[in-house]
């Protein structure tokens, strides 16, 4: 649907929602019309109100980083409703442990070798992945506390 | 919203929304009610009605790992407007590179040294090989007792042993490197002739202009040595031929000679000691008259 007064045809945002694009846009010059499911998933998720609201709320200069952020989550969640893009912070985490926990231990090697002159120890066994269907191995790297609301991941989880 | 003689009050959800909490409410086990903030994020960016469309579409078993990840993505994107969640992950992954560089120069020098214990344990053996054959040989001919027929091969062996360990050092310093590059011998022989430091900052340039540079006058030195190796092995050599002899002779010398055969020790011990000269030759020629009389 293209509007005889303007030259350009109507982003992926307006074609999406079968609305007139305005020259003043928010979405245009981020959802351009060659990429349409990047819009048709952001607003799958995360609905076209509140990402027009999210990026009245960023600066100009960042809105562009804003909404390749907000595609990227909603085609994570959409793989992957349980867990979205968290899935891959958790396992980013855990690597980021292994390998602080085995430069550790190599460091001690080193350490032993160098002021002791004695046989280095091997390193520690990486410790055992979790079971099948555990949530306990979830990180979540970035505890989020309220003081006012004392939000505490763990008491998540309680029945229906 | 309360509900008039109940004891639960109204989920953060319906709350907000000004509207009756029932108790088959989806999000009232999610957003109770004293966590206005958490529900008002994932509101912001989901809205109830996406939640409760991604609630529905999952098994009832995986709502609260659902709700968990919904919860913790709003806040992250609470706290960060314009990246989020992405922006959590590519600092993850910054995070794991820095790791993995630190790991891999953690792990070269750990290489390094143990390269330097093992040729110091090498070294030692040898060096503890040669003082006891040492031993071995000076006992057995202040004992006056024919050395095993090996005496030649002992000395050959107490002389070439260093030539050999030393060959060793070289050859596995320069011809045989360590399993994963050259890089790795040049931060070895930092180590060993400088006081090093290393930390994350890899540059690849300045260890392999250290090697270009240490290995050049660390070359030198071992040529000499060996050359100076060959020339005493060369030296040595007549010894062990006029000591061969001396011994043959002290083998069928009568026992009642024990003046000429402590003579004739001494006289070992000199040619050991000394140049061949006119005074050893007259005493052989003295042994060889005292031959001939028994």
């Amino acid at each position: 649907m293209s509007s005889s007064s303007y030259s350009s045809s109507p982003c992926a945002a307006c074609k999406f929602l079968r609305r007139k694009c305005m020259p003043d846009c928010i979405f245009a010059p981020y959802f351009p019309p060659e990429e349409p499911q990047k819009f048709a998933n952001v607003h799958k998720i995360f609905g076209a109100s509140n990402v027009s609201k999210l990026l009245n709320e960023v600066p100009t200069f960042q809105r562009e980083d804003a909404v390749n952020s907000l595609a990227y989550e909603a085609e994570a969640r959409l793989k992957d409703p349980v867990y979205g893009c968290v899935g891959a912070i958790s396992v980013l985490q855990r690597q980021v442990i292994t390998l602080q926990r085995e430069l550790d231990a190599t460091n001690a090697n080193l350490f032993r070798y160098a002021y002791n002159e004695m046989p280095p120890l091997r390193p520690p066994p990486p410790p055992p992945p979790p079971a099948a269907g555990q949530s306990s191995g979830f990180y979540y790297p970035y505890q989020w506390n309220d003081p006012s609301d004392e939000d505490n991941e763990r008491s998540s989880g309680g029945n229906m | 919203m309360t509900l008039k003689g109940g004891a639960t009050s109204a989920c953060a959800a319906c709350k907000y929304q000004r509207r009756k909490c029932i108790p088959e409410c989806l999000l009232a086990p999610y957003f109770p009610a004293d966590q206005t903030k958490v529900f008002q994020n994932a509101h912001k960016l989901f809205g109830v009605s996406n939640i409760v469309k991604i609630l529905r579409s999952l098994d009832p078993s995986q709502h609260a790992e659902a709700m968990r990840s919904i919860k913790y993505q709003a806040n992250v994107r609470d706290r960060f407007p314009v990246y989020g969640c992405l922006g959590v992950i590519r600092q993850l992954y910054y995070q794991i590179q820095m790791l993995e560089e630190e790991m891999h120069t953690v792990l070269t020098q750990l290489e390094m040294y143990r390269q330097h214990h093992h040729h110091q344990q090498q070294q030692h053996q040898h060096q503890h090989q040669i003082s006891s054959m040492a031993d071995d040989v000076i006992s057995q001919l202040e004992l006056g007792m024919a050395p095993s027929n090996n005496a030649l091969p002992l000395f050959n062996q107490v002389t070439h042993q260093p030539y050999t360990m030393q060959n060793t050092y070289s050859s596995s310093d320069i011809d045989s490197p360590p399993k994963d590059n050259v890089e790795n011998n040049s931060l070895w022989i930092q180590h060993l002739f400088l006081d090093t430091n290393n930390h994350g900052t890899s540059n690849n340039d300045s260890p392999i202009a250290i090697q270009s540079q240490l290995l050049v006058p660390n070359s030198e030195p071992l040529a000499d040595t060996q050359h100076q190796v060959v020339q005493d092995y060369d030296e040595i050599h007549p010894f062990l031929d006029s000591i061969d002899d001396r011994q043959s002779y002290i083998d069928t010398k009568d026992a009642e000679d024990s003046s000429s055969s402590e003579e004739s020790l001494k006289e070992t011990t000199q040619l050991m000691v000394g140049n061949v000269g006119s005074k050893d030759l007259k005493n052989a020629a003295a042994c060889f008259s005292l031959t001939s009389v028994n």
